[in-house]
């Protein structure tokens, strides 16, 4: 027999099978119909003999109506089988949407469950995707590398800047460095326009941009070789930024020549837009710095520069590390005085510049996906109610004839229904949420302006969400066709209170709670640690205090630095509303800072190599009073503190415990210069600061000492001003008098030091803020879960409540039974999230600051919140299940 | 009873059935019922042309039924409108009220003198 005659047997079967199923289904229709004529009159108070007389009656023509009806079912029939399969999707779509618009509540929370979790986790995805995983805009950006000088043996960092010999002999030893170059900071205020502008920049040494880098000018010929030869006249490329801002994309640019510090210099080209070099990513232009090198192979002390390099193509990481370690050690050896315990460095650059945000993104990472699992449990929570709730309903059509497929097909098609529509607001959601992100992100996030949002990531989330929803959704529906069909029926169509089926969504619920505790113990703890930072004790009042920087290059000597500031200070108090001025070095907290090694008179003179560095600031006398910082002891810098006078300074606490535990060290002697020499430069300390922080909020204080500004002035002078008044009314008269006293000063990086403080703690903000989201909308789709289970209990348990209530049952006793059953599935989540909690926050430490991982009252306090929620969300199906009339709920109504 | 008036009542019976269903789906019984209450009783439709208008309506293609639970959990045949179905109200509604707005100037000219 072929095949074709088994496909004819099969389908003249399955059409006599169909005509007996059609001839059921009138049957059933108009039985339906007249039964529920006849209870309408039974009601109205008809017999209900004479009742059902008269509903046939009524009918009219029965015989005549079904033959009519058998016609039309035979047009209908032949229709769907010509359509086919789009006819049975177009169908099963607009059934599914009527089903979903029949439940508007399952419906929205659904689709709003579905839209935050693949939202939300896209989000997070692309943004941790763009800083942390995404390859640099370099060609072959694997091979580059930052090389750090690592003085940890000397008690100092990891991460240290190097000197330029240093570079130099690293650069031209390292034989897996295909090519290296060098950095510096360099700030030139530009004078060309009317209003002279401090400019951001840097000095990279000859080929950074086209060896190290390889990025190519999109507009001349750039930076040279022979430009960073001593002596060379100096030469820029301009960033594409400051190209347009300044210079309105003007093609004519290069050849120009640009007055910077009092320079003239020439600009060599332009580079590409989308340029964000590793340093400095919004620097307005670079130069060649034209370093003597034989002159400089003898000062390797300092720590000024930093150094890229790119390792020879095929190189191991781990190879380039050997390799800086050994020649570490070479340059030990050659050069005793100045690397005695010291090492280099090389870090992948990738790492390096992401190194202090990546903790926090992968918390969020991590809290997000249990966001996203959260989600993915509530939609198949959602559809498994759902399904067994439609039980009788599916067991119905099963009994009219409906193949188990057409009904697989149909629940199938509702949950895609769902999935689209869930999966489009999620877009919208992903858009809106990177954005967010990105804007509420802290403004020093390295890579944050290559953040998009990725559609291969929000595709897969889609997908994740939308196979849980399939695969829960589907189990029912195979379960529906199975044995407990019959029972389904018998039930009355109360919905099978199937017993897994329920112990499943139990299950998922208790899931959800233990996700979303241990979503609320990582917030709460982030919380609790940003409150301790922000109560941190900073030794200063950065309230109402502004800041600004003044550079005094070029044209100014030391004693022009001196009677600037001090002319500059006496008309600035003269402006309304000033309550104090004064001038210092760099302020705290904006990681300006420069160290000096230093000699305390009558101890041990220092061993090779120890170093006894503090980090110095230069202050007018002001600075103390109008930064509100505290003297512990001796006196604060007075106006007579000038040159040519006894020389003075300051010590902090931190220096005086270290150098002076039983000692008064007011009185004593430091000098910074070398302590054996012919005539060492002593001053004499007058008194001790405060500890103020200085390098972060978290960081614990080191040994820092104040120099007076009038006997040693810095080149940068930072006015700091206090006022009650908001910094646009003093700001302009400030820029007002810098301008009237020097028209080619520029007045920068103005900035009140609460922002500056806020800005410290910027990151912080960001994870705890995030993470706080994140548990919110966990909590959230735990107490939606956990109110859709209860509800459904309450519901299928009716008839149960209502004999208790006839029973003499109280309603209270009834809503009380409900909130602790609820309870129940709710300490089941507390316990195995509490032990997640503990086990999992442990990677949570790096980022906390003043509690521990552990802590028990964030645990508790999250447990009561949780509780709290729980007693809601199971509070309103309780007081329903109270009203439960008991005559109906016997009735089965 | 002319062909034209059969024709008539055939598609009033259309126009009322399209109606209480665009609110969304009903089973035959629930249809009966609102369209004796919203005509407030004068247009008794008998359920004996009622079901078969029902299944002529399903096998144009204009409403479609599925199976599925009454409010009291006993099986009932449910009818939706489908998409032509609802072009198919609107065009007999318009029909509908062109032919009533004529019927009714006609009646308020008057016999012609």
């Amino acid at each position: 027999m072929g095949k074709g005659d088994e496909e004819r047997k099969r389908r003249l079967l399955r059409i006599r099978v169909d005509e007996a199923g059609l001839e059921e289904e009138l049957d059933d229709e108009l039985r339906f119909h007249l039964e529920r004529t006849t209870e309408d009159l039974v009601a109205r108070g008809w017999e209900r003999e004479a009742a059902q007389a008269e509903a046939v009656r009524r009918f009219g023509d029965v015989g005549r109506a079904k033959s009519e009806m058998r016609r039309h079912q035979g047009r209908t029939t032949r229709r769907k089988t010509m359509g086919g399969w789009k006819d049975t999707l177009t169908h099963d779509l607009r059934y599914a949407l009527r089903q979903l618009r029949r439940n508007p509540v399952f419906s929205g929370v659904a689709v709003l469950t579905l839209a935050l979790g693949i939202g939300f986790n896209t989000a997070i995805f692309s943004v941790v995707d763009g800083i942390l995983f995404r390859p640099l805009p370099f060609p072959e950006s694997h091979e580059l590398v930052n090389v750090w000088t690592d003085v940890t043996r000397r008690g100092g960092p990891a991460d240290e800047w190097l000197s330029y010999a240093n570079f130099a002999s690293l650069r031209d030893e390292a034989a897996t460095l295909e090519a290296a170059a060098a950095w510096g900071g360099w700030s030139p205020t530009w004078t060309d326009p009317d209003q002279p502008q401090q400019l951001l920049g840097a000095q990279v040494t000859e080929g950074m941009f086209s060896r190290v880098l390889q990025v190519e000018p999109q507009l001349g010929a750039g930076l040279q070789p022979e430009d960073d030869r001593p002596g060379a006249a100096p030469r820029v490329v301009l960033s594409d930024g400051f190209w347009h801002r300044a210079f309105g994309a003007d093609p004519s640019i290069v050849g120009r020549t640009l007055t910077l510090s009092g320079q003239s210099v020439e600009v060599a080209g332009v580079m590409p837009s989308g340029l964000r070099p590793p340093f400095l990513p919004n620097a307005d232009l670079w130069t060649h710095p034209g370093i003597d090198e034989q002159a400089v192979a003898g000062g390797r002390g300092g720590y000024s520069w930093r150094m890229v390099a790119r390792v020879t193509q095929g190189t191991d990481p781990g190879t380039t590390q050997a390799e800086m370690a050994e020649l570490g050690r070479r340059l030990e050896a050659r050069y005793p005085e100045s690397n005695t315990d010291m090492s280099f460095r090389a870090v992948p650059l990738r790492e390096d510049l992401t190194a202090d945000t990546r903790t926090g993104l992968l918390v969020l990472l991590a809290a997000v996906g249990l966001v996203l699992l959260v989600a993915c449990v509530n939609v198949a929570n959602l559809l498994l109610a759902r399904a067994t709730s439609r039980a009788s309903e599916l067991a119905v059509r099963f009994a009219m004839g409906a193949g188990r497929r057409r009904i697989v097909a149909q629940l199938l098609t509702e949950s895609l229904v769902l999935a689209v529509v869930g999966g489009v607001a999620a877009v919208g959601v992903a858009f809106l949420a990177t954005d967010l992100l990105v804007s509420l992100a802290p403004a020093g996030t390295p890579r944050l302006e290559e953040v998009a949002v990725d559609g291969r990531i929000l595709a897969f989330t889609a997908l994740v969400t939308l196979l849980s929803g399939l695969v829960f959704g589907l189990i029912p529906a195979l379960r529906a066709g199975g044995a407990d069909l019959r029972e389904s029926l018998r039930e009355g169509g109360r919905g099978a209170m199937g017993g897994s089926g329920a112990r499943v969504r139990n299950l998922l619920v208790s899931g959800q709670v233990a996700l979303a505790l241990v979503l609320l113990v990582g917030a709460g703890l982030l919380t609790r640690s940003f409150q301790n930072l922000r109560s941190v004790d900073l030794g200063f009042e950065p309230a109402g205090v502004t800041s600004m920087q003044v550079i005094l290059g070029g044209g100014y000597e030391t004693p022009d630095r001196v009677s600037f500031v001090q002319e500059f200070e006496e008309r600035v108090a003269a402006v309304p509303g000033v309550e104090a001025v004064a001038v210092t070095s760099t302020v705290p907290l904006t990681g300006f800072d420069g160290d000096v090694s230093f000699y305390i008179e009558g101890t041990p003179l220092p061993r090779m190599g120890e170093s006894r560095a503090a980090w110095v600031r230069q202050i007018t006398p002001n600075y103390l009073s109008t930064m509100g910082m505290e003297l512990a002891q001796g006196r604060a810098f007075l106006d007579s503190d000038v040159e040519g006078d006894r020389e003075v300074v300051l010590i902090n606490e931190t220096l005086a415990a270290r150098w002076f535990p039983d000692d008064d060290p007011v009185g004593r002697r430091i000098t910074f210069s070398d302590p054996t020499g012919e005539d060492p430069f002593w001053r004499e300390i007058v008194g001790v600061v405060r500890d103020i922080r200085n390098f972060g909020i978290r960081e614990e204080s080191r040994m820092a000492v104040y120099l007076p500004w009038a006997q040693a002035p810095s080149v940068a002078a930072w006015p700091v001003v206090r006022s009650d008044l908001e910094p646009d009314r003093i700001v302009p008269a400030v820029r007002e008098i810098v301008a009237e006293m020097d028209g080619s000063l520029a007045v920068a990086r103005v900035r009140p030091m609460g922002e500056i403080v806020d800005g410290a703690l910027a990151s912080e903000r960001f994870v705890t803020l995030l993470l706080s989201l994140f548990a919110g909308v966990g909590l959230t789709l735990a107490v939606v879960g956990l109110y859709g289970v209860v509800s459904y209990a309450v519901n299928t348990r009716v008839r149960e409540m209502g004999v208790r209530m006839a029973l003499g049952a109280e309603g209270a006793r009834i809503s009380g039974m409900v909130v602790r059953w609820s309870l129940g599935l709710v300490a089941v989540g507390v316990a195995v999230g509490a032990a997640a909690a503990f086990l999992l926050t442990g990677l949570l430490e790096g980022l906390l600051f003043g509690v521990q991982p552990g802590d028990p009252v964030t645990l508790v306090g999250v447990t009561l919140v949780l509780a709290l929620a729980a007693v809601l969300a199971a509070l309103v199906p309780a007081l329903r299940a109270s009203r439960v009339d008991p005559a109906r709920a016997l009735r089965g109504e | 009873m002319t062909e034209r008036n059969l024709n008539l009542i055939r598609g009033t019976v259309d126009l009322l059935i399209l109606t209480a269903l665009s609110d969304g789906e009903q089973h035959g019984y629930a249809v009966s019922e609102w369209i004796q209450g919203a005509t407030e009783g004068t247009l008794l439709v008998e359920e004996g042309t009622l079901y078969p208008a029902l299944h002529r309506l399903e096998a144009k293609g204009w409403i479609e039924a599925e199976w599925g639970l009454s409010e009291n959990n006993r099986k009932a045949k449910y009818y939706a409108l489908t998409p032509s179905g609802r072009a198919r109200l609107r065009h007999e509604e318009e029909a509908w009220d062109r032919y009533s707005a004529a019927v009714a100037k006609a009646l308020a000219r008057g016999p012609a003198t």
